[in-house]
């Protein structure tokens, strides 16, 4: 079985256009929420999530919104490429580095935006754009297309585990050998009907989202797509790429529960956590740093911390655990992905984000949510988790990879 | 000993066998009702009866009828799920029953479900979507979104039979549900499952109808002559639309033995690889779909000779079908002169996401049987697909090995090969 590493990194939130942007300002513990501005929230009780204010487009900064799905994932692999060096490395087999994307809701606001115009018939929203960027496929042959990738191409939809599906299905095919590479991330914006299902479902903040707070009032929906280019350790090597950190192992599991709500116990949480460490081969007290599905709605974050206490015992109130949703919101598809790069840059800068607008303790999430100040902390494993409606959880563990030690014995 | 939902082992490579079948068809629902229609070319496809399609230029379908999902599912609370969603659960309990596994609430714990739609319950997001601007946003209850996420069949699928085992639903065209079986099939070869529900789920919707008409793919679409599925035929003009929900049981081979259930064959290999760039010529695009039956076979150890029957992609299209047909033509030793090569979408017409959980449900009930149905309606074959067809009456052959094939122009090809139980 080969090794899989993350060597290219590509970052758009409602914080930045790129990493270095969002993780600066999610250091700094800035919020990213804002009024929404692309449909009328009028006839709602919210009015703010995490949209994203700027893209790069091919060098070019464009703030004139809405984005896409696509635009949002075409600038985040682009940074990710480009901050991989894979695409300039000559003997690359493009026909053995595939695509994998998680997403929500596909590029379902085209469609709203057309159907918002004219709604006689829900025909109306359908033209023959709408019907080619309709099937969630086309997020990642667009991708394929545009970079010369002609490996398998797949989309996970796993609602808000999405991300983490999609980094757990390349790392299974690049660790059978099948591949050599992978595009690997998340994308989604903030459509309308994702709003308002959440709005309905009184699953949404009014004004900030505060993770583990015992005040807590319920999400906030963001925008963003996080790209990370996978590759086998030995093609790393062998091209000798700046190595963020290698994807240790992940755990599926579902709660088989409840269509909207999670297992109160966290059992579900639990085993998938249990399963990704058993597949790192690590122990939980390998973990320096835990990136928390913590959607800072009232149910997850209590069941959350069950799930964390049963998993890390003795250890469960003092491993830094912060949820960056609290600053960029709840991007769904893409959470998981974005996440992963923020282990990923934990692993790196030795630093960890906050949990920002915490402002009082809640008994039942005793866990150290690194309350809004980043810290530093060396960090060897992180834990990545995410939770998603239906019950479908997935965590993936990314660990430092200590080179000089073992360089040369993992071909 | 498999450590269930474990990490999976380095040397580890299990076997995967196949012990249950659940179909909910335009065919007929079960697997004996699909077969004996199958067998006897009793075609699925009339004219549309679920949407209003009266503008539009394509009548025909081939739709579920005389499905009653309370017969498998209980009648409460079926008035919030979608037709995709009483598709897909009603097959998986057939297929459970089918591989002796109780349904009751006690099922295996570790068990988990991938579930391959293109399109999932979009058109239900969609609606959901039209009623915000026709109803305003204050009128939707919390319930009316209760089974409108793209995925929300396979999350339900997934609390109604409390599954604790991964659940993941994969979206990537037509090549949905094959690359859902692959990924089921490769998560217990390698030792990480052993059980896993795996297949495919598509609903005829005005959603679907409109995509596949705008793109001009549907049969009859674009003044293209008289609607017909008819692969490899000389005048195919493009596909009849379907639906349905097709599931198979995987299982590591050893915990099925040592069940003492019966089981129907082996999945031995699996490839898929992107097929569908734009920047490809023709001459590329078919040996990419020829590398992607190589990848299959190579994965099952197997070389192309022995294969005896291939269960096609073969769905009408004009330029698909001939890279198909050219693709298993170039496969190495005699195969495609062997093999014979046979489709189901005729009848039970191309349901797309659904397509490869349907034609491998298909081709293990043609092992089983012994018995190769024909390609409805191919009257006249094109001599561009010179293949080893099996037209007008189904033939009695002993299956060892089959692939079967899964192929979407814009996107992958994705190829199983199976094996038939050595008793």
């Amino acid at each position: 079985m080969r090794r899989v590493v993350v060597t290219g990194i590509g970052l758009v939130t409602a914080l930045g256009a790129n990493v270095k942007e969002s993780w600066e300002a999610m250091l700094a513990g800035k919020d990213g929420i804002s009024e929404i501005t692309s449909f009328d929230t009028s006839r709602y009780k919210v009015h703010r999530a995490c949209e994203v204010k700027k893209l790069n487009f091919n060098g070019h900064i464009i703030t004139k919104k809405p984005f896409t799905v696509y635009d949002c994932l075409l600038a985040s692999a682009r940074e990710a490429l480009e901050d991989s060096g894979l695409d300039g490395y000559e003997p690359l087999r493009r026909d053995r580095v595939g695509v994998s994307i998680g997403t929500l809701a596909g590029e379902l606001s085209l469609f709203e935006q057309r159907l918002r115009n004219h709604h006689l018939n829900k025909a109306d929203g359908f033209d023959i754009e709408v019907a080619l960027s309709y099937p969630p496929m086309t997020l990642s042959t667009q991708l394929a297309e545009e970079f010369h990738m002609e490996g398998p191409n797949i989309i996970l939809i796993n609602a808000c585990s999405s991300g983490n599906h999609a980094i757990s299905w390349a790392f299974d095919a690049i660790r059978e050998g099948k591949v050599d590479a992978m595009i690997v991330g998340g994308s989604d914006v903030v459509p309308q009907t994702e709003f308002t299902h959440f709005h309905n479902l009184k699953s949404l903040a009014p004004e900030k989202c505060q993770p583990f707070d015992k005040n807590r009032q319920g999400l906030v929906v963001g925008a963003g797509a996080g790209v990370l280019i996978l590759e086998s350790m030995e093609l790393a090597h062998r091209r000798d790429a700046k190595i963020y950190a290698e994807v240790r192992g992940y755990g599926l599991s579902s709660d088989g529960y409840h269509m909207t709500a999670p297992h109160p116990s966290g059992e579900g949480p639990m085993r998938a956590m249990e399963v990704a460490l058993a597949s790192a081969g690590l122990s939980y007290k390998d973990i320096d740093y835990i990136s928390a599905h913590g959607t800072g709605t009232p149910l997850n974050d209590k069941m959350e911390t069950l799930a964390l206490q049963t998993v890390f015992r003795e250890m469960a109130q003092d491993i830094p655990c912060s949820s960056v949703k609290s600053m960029i919101g709840h991007t769904m598809g893409a959470a998981s992905a974005i996440e992963s790069i923020v282990c990923c840059m934990a692993i790196k800068e030795g630093a960890i984000p906050p949990t920002i607008n915490y402002e009082t303790e809640d008994p039942e999430c005793n866990l150290n949510c690194v309350p809004n100040q980043a810290r530093e902390c060396k960090t060897n494993y992180a834990l990545n988790n995410s939770f998603a409606f239906g019950g479908n959880n997935a965590s993936v563990v990314f660990g430092r990879v200590h080179l000089p030690v073992e360089r040369g014995s993992v071909i | 000993m498999t450590q269930p939902n474990g990490a999976g082992q380095a040397d580890v490579r299990k076997r995967v066998a196949i012990t249950g079948i659940g179909i909910v068809s335009p065919l007929g629902i079960g697997r004996q009702e699909f077969w004996t229609n199958l067998v006897e070319g009793r075609s699925g496809v009339a004219p549309i009866a679920s949407i209003d399609v009266t503008s539009y230029p394509c009548k025909l379908a081939a739709e579920v009828k005389g499905f009653n999902p309370a017969d498998y599912l209980g009648d409460k609370g079926l008035k919030y799920l979608t037709k995709g969603t009483k598709f897909l659960t009603s097959a998986i309990k057939m297929a459970l029953e089918d591989a002796r596994l109780n349904t009751n609430g006690h099922f295996p714990e570790h068990a988990g479900v991938i579930i391959g739609s293109a399109l999932g319950n979009y058109s239900q997001t969609t609606d959901y979507t039209y009623n915000i601007f026709k109803l305003g946003p204050e009128k939707l209850l919390p319930m009316a979104s209760f089974d409108v996420a793209l995925n929300s069949s396979i999350n339900f699928a997934s609390v109604f039979f409390k599954l604790k085992g991964p659940s993941r639903t994969i979206s990537s065209g037509f090549t949905s549900s094959m690359d859902a079986i692959g990924n089921a099939f490769n998560l217990i070869r390698s030792g990480r499952d052993n059980l896993l529900i795996a297949g495919g789920v598509e609903q005829l919707s005005l959603d679907s109808y409109l995509i596949f008409l705008l793109q001009g793919l549907l049969s009859g679409s674009n003044n293209s002559g008289p609607e017909l599925s008819r692969p490899f035929g000389r005048h195919r003009n493009g596909f009849v639309l379907g639906e349905g929900g097709y599931v198979v049981i995987l299982e590591e081979l050893e915990s099925a033995r040592s069940r003492g259930v019966k089981i129907y064959g082996e999945v031995v290999g699996y490839g898929t690889t992107y097929i569908g760039s734009n920047r490809f010529s023709l001459e590329e695009k078919i040996s990419r779909a020829q590398r992607v039956m190589e990848l299959a076979l190579e994965d099952g150890s197997l070389s192309g000779e022995s294969l005896d029957l291939i269960y096609a992609n073969g769905n009408s299209s004009n330029l698909l079908d001939m890279i198909e047909a050219r693709a298993i033509k170039g496969l190495s030793g005699d195969s495609s002169k062997k093999a014979l090569v046979t489709s189901v979408k005729p009848l039970a017409g191309e349901c797309y996401g659904a397509a490869g959980a349907l034609q491998v449900v298909s081709c293990v009930l043609a092992m089983e049987n012994s018995l190769v149905p024909p390609i409805a309606n191919l009257e006249d074959p094109d001599p561009e697909c010179n293949l080893n067809l099996v037209t007008k009456k189904a033939l009695q052959i002993d299956i060892r090995s089959a692939m079967v094939n899964s192929l979407d122009p814009a996107g992958n090809g994705s190829c199983l090969v199976l094996k038939r139980n050595q008793q």
